[in-house]
């Protein structure tokens, strides 16, 4: 792939996400909408929920969280037969990549399979779920000390927004 | 709610949108004692619909409406993308009017130059910078310098840069013109929650409703613009909340709808009098499509900066903006702080696994900047529309065609590699850049002025080439991009329309 080609790719990849942002953005609202997906007896919320943190694994994050990360993306997938579709894709991919249980399979293995299957389009839609709900948690919010809404606060003003302290003096 | 104007009376100017563009032509107007009717096709906010929540916003504000190709980052909601916005507002430099001139010609691009110069539109500048109350102008103060800003400013010093500023941001630095100063709240791009960012929705949109000369339809979504047989614009169609057709009938027409809308109007009005769509006997409508060449750099850096205090956009570099060739391609680029909420954070850094979890982890020490540079313009580049797939209201799906030029590719690699000394100047680690983040915000081209005919779609006031009374004013009017992110050069431009249109209507022109 040459230089064009990869910027290209990564283009299309950024205004991919910029827009995916949007259309899933409201995360946090959807969560735990329901547990439709439980009588739904999908039986891939635990492989889900593992490639969930190996996403974005952070030790901070206790499992409940992907757990409900993905419930609310299944709960979604109940009425969306190609995310569903896709969700069952991902999870045939990863155990056909590892002798069929991905799941018990070494950390290392399963992030190689993921590795060789992350430019299959049933990644990137589950990547862009996982993302857009993971990152607006509040769970991990705390963890990554960000505050969210500001203005019942009346925003930053008296509240750090030019506190740096450490850069340069003569800068 | 009874109408304002009557459907039938034919003396109204109807202005199509009321962002940036038709939000300030239809106040200027107005101002002039001219009856504006301004079709929008989003309904209308109060301040208190904004929350810092920009997925909440994203349903509440942005153009939903089916599109393929290219994503854009636009509103249907009054005050258009002006509720979006970041509120940076840098002037074009002189060259970038004349870019054939000065570029020479480009392989694959179709530049021309602009058939007006940078002193004929200074006065205008002036107009819109006081109009949107420009930081660093009209005697207003520098915006506050945030954190971001200050990492901004530091890395410039340490690299060499001379222009830094935290100047040129429509958000007030102290109360102004009826809107409060900044509190720096953050979440700018979900709309200002207490209007201190300039927006037409809660400035020129009630501005023009004081003059007793205004009516502003909401929902109220134009699907053609009609003709009689003469040739002339006589009135324009649109469906309401409900889906029902009216028609009001105009003196004059202006659109404004962003470059997608634009287009798509224009083309759906074709007749057998306009075969390829109203005002496009140049074939230029639709084509030389321009959204930047932009760009996103993160670093982790050594300390907080906690980033997400203020405003998304702070300050601007100016010393990359020039043409110097010498740089490898043409034209030039500013620097700009974008401040990102978690998730939009994840998204820029991309990929997957340990390294985007640990960007992530450090939040608190992120610092980013992100580029605005001049993207040539290509007659490929362009806003087409589906075969047979319609959206709701019966009109063909756009499809926005875009590829960056060799040009940009060669801007991107020096952009990225001058955050990147910028940022690791201060100690920042694992710096990425992405090319392309943020793209879609920034619009336009597609219905370019000219001075000749046959190379675009309007004249030097935006006005149609082929139609007398059928104006632009929009960013699709531009000719070419410049650096400059392009708000303050549309509400200029804007503002120099209702001035030509109120002298050809006193002179019985129109």
């Amino acid at each position: 792939m040459n230089q064009g080609e990869t910027s290209r790719r990564r283009f299309l990849v950024a205004a991919i996400t910029y827009s995916g942002l949007l259309s899933t953005g409201a995360g946090v609202t959807l969560l735990r909408a329901s547990n439709t997906w439980a009588d739904s007896s999908n039986g891939n919320s635990d492989e889900l929920t593992r490639m969930a943190r190996l996403l974005y694994p952070h030790d901070g994050i206790a499992d409940n969280v992907y757990a409900e990360v993905i419930d609310s993306i299944l709960s979604g997938a109940a009425t969306d037969a190609s995310m569903t579709n896709m969700l069952n894709q991902a999870v045939t991919a990863l155990n056909a990549a590892q002798n069929g249980d991905w799941f018990e399979a070494s950390e290392n293995d399963q992030i190689a399979a993921m590795r060789a299957v992350e430019h299959e389009a049933f990644f990137a839609a589950i990547l862009g779920n996982v993302q857009a709900r993971f990152y607006n948690h509040p769970k991990v919010w705390e963890l990554i000390k960000y505050p969210g809404s500001s203005v019942q606060f009346g925003g930053h003003v008296d509240r750090g927004f030019d506190d740096i302290d450490w850069l340069p003096e003569d800068a | 709610m009874a109408n304002r104007y009557e459907l039938s009376d034919s003396s109204v100017v109807v202005v199509i949108g009321s962002g940036a563009g038709g939000g300030t032509v239809s106040n200027e107007l107005a101002h002039k004692g001219i009856d504006v009717v301004c079709l929008e096709a989003g309904s209308r906010m109060q301040l208190s619909d904004i929350v810092n929540n920009p997925g909440a916003m994203h349903f509440k504000m942005s153009w939903l409406d089916k599109r393929l190709g290219a994503p854009t980052w636009l509103c249907k909601t009054v005050g258009g993308t002006t509720v979006r916005w970041s509120g940076i507002t840098p002037r074009f430099q002189e060259h970038e009017f004349q870019p054939l001139s000065t570029y020479g010609k480009l392989d694959d691009t179709t530049a021309i130059d602009w058939p007006i110069t940078l002193d004929e539109l200074a006065p205008y500048y002036d107009k819109a910078e006081d109009r949107m109350g420009v930081s660093g102008t009209h005697g207003i103060p520098p915006s506050a310098e945030t954190n971001e800003y200050k990492v901004l400013k530091a890395g410039a010093k340490k690299i060499g840069y001379k222009e830094y500023t935290s100047t040129r941001a429509a958000i007030n630095p102290v109360a102004r013109d009826g809107r409060p100063g900044c509190r720096q709240i953050g979440f700018c791009w979900s709309g200002c929650a207490i209007g201190a960012k300039w927006s037409t929705l809660y400035s020129e949109i009630p501005k023009a409703e004081a003059t007793d000369h205004f009516e502003l339809r909401t929902n109220a979504m134009v699907v053609k613009i009609n003709h009689d047989d003469s040739g002339k614009m006589t009135g324009v169609v649109y469906a309401d909340a409900n889906g029902d057709l009216h028609e009001q009938k105009a003196r004059a027409v202006c659109v404004a709808g962003n470059v997608v809308e634009t287009t798509r109007l224009l083309q759906n009005s074709s007749t057998s009098m306009f075969p390829d769509g109203l005002g496009n006997s140049s074939g230029h409508l639709g084509r030389n499509y321009m959204r930047h060449m932009t760009k996103s750099t993160l670093a982790i850096m050594p300390g907080a900066v906690n980033f997400h205090r203020g405003t998304r956009q702070s300050g601007l570099i100016l010393d990359e903006q020039y043409h110097k060739p010498e740089r490898g391609f043409a034209g030039g680029y500013l620097i700009e702080t974008a401040a990102m909420e978690p998730l939009m954070t994840a998204q820029t850094v991309g990929g997957w696994g340990e390294r985007t979890a640990d960007y992530l982890e450090n939040y608190t020490n992120l610092a980013a900047t992100w580029v605005s540079g001049e993207d040539p313009p290509q007659a490929s580049n362009r806003i087409t529309f589906h075969e047979t797939e319609r959206d709701q209201y019966g009109l063909p799906v756009p499809i926005l065609n875009y590829e960056f030029h060799p040009n940009s590719h060669a801007m991107y690699e020096h952009a990225a590699m001058g955050s990147k000394k910028l940022l690791e100047s201060l100690d920042g680690r694992n710096v990425t850049s992405v090319m392309g983040g943020g793209g879609g915000c920034h619009n336009m081209g597609v219905a370019r002025m000219s001075a000749d005919p046959r190379d675009g779609v309007t004249n030097r006031w935006g006005q149609s080439h082929d139609i007398a009374n059928l104006f632009v004013s929009d960013g699709s009017v531009f000719v070419s991009s410049g650096a400059a992110n392009p708000t303050l050069t549309i509400v200029a431009l804007a503002i120099r329309q209702a001035d030509h249109i109120a002298e050809r209507m006193s002179r019985k022109e129109l």
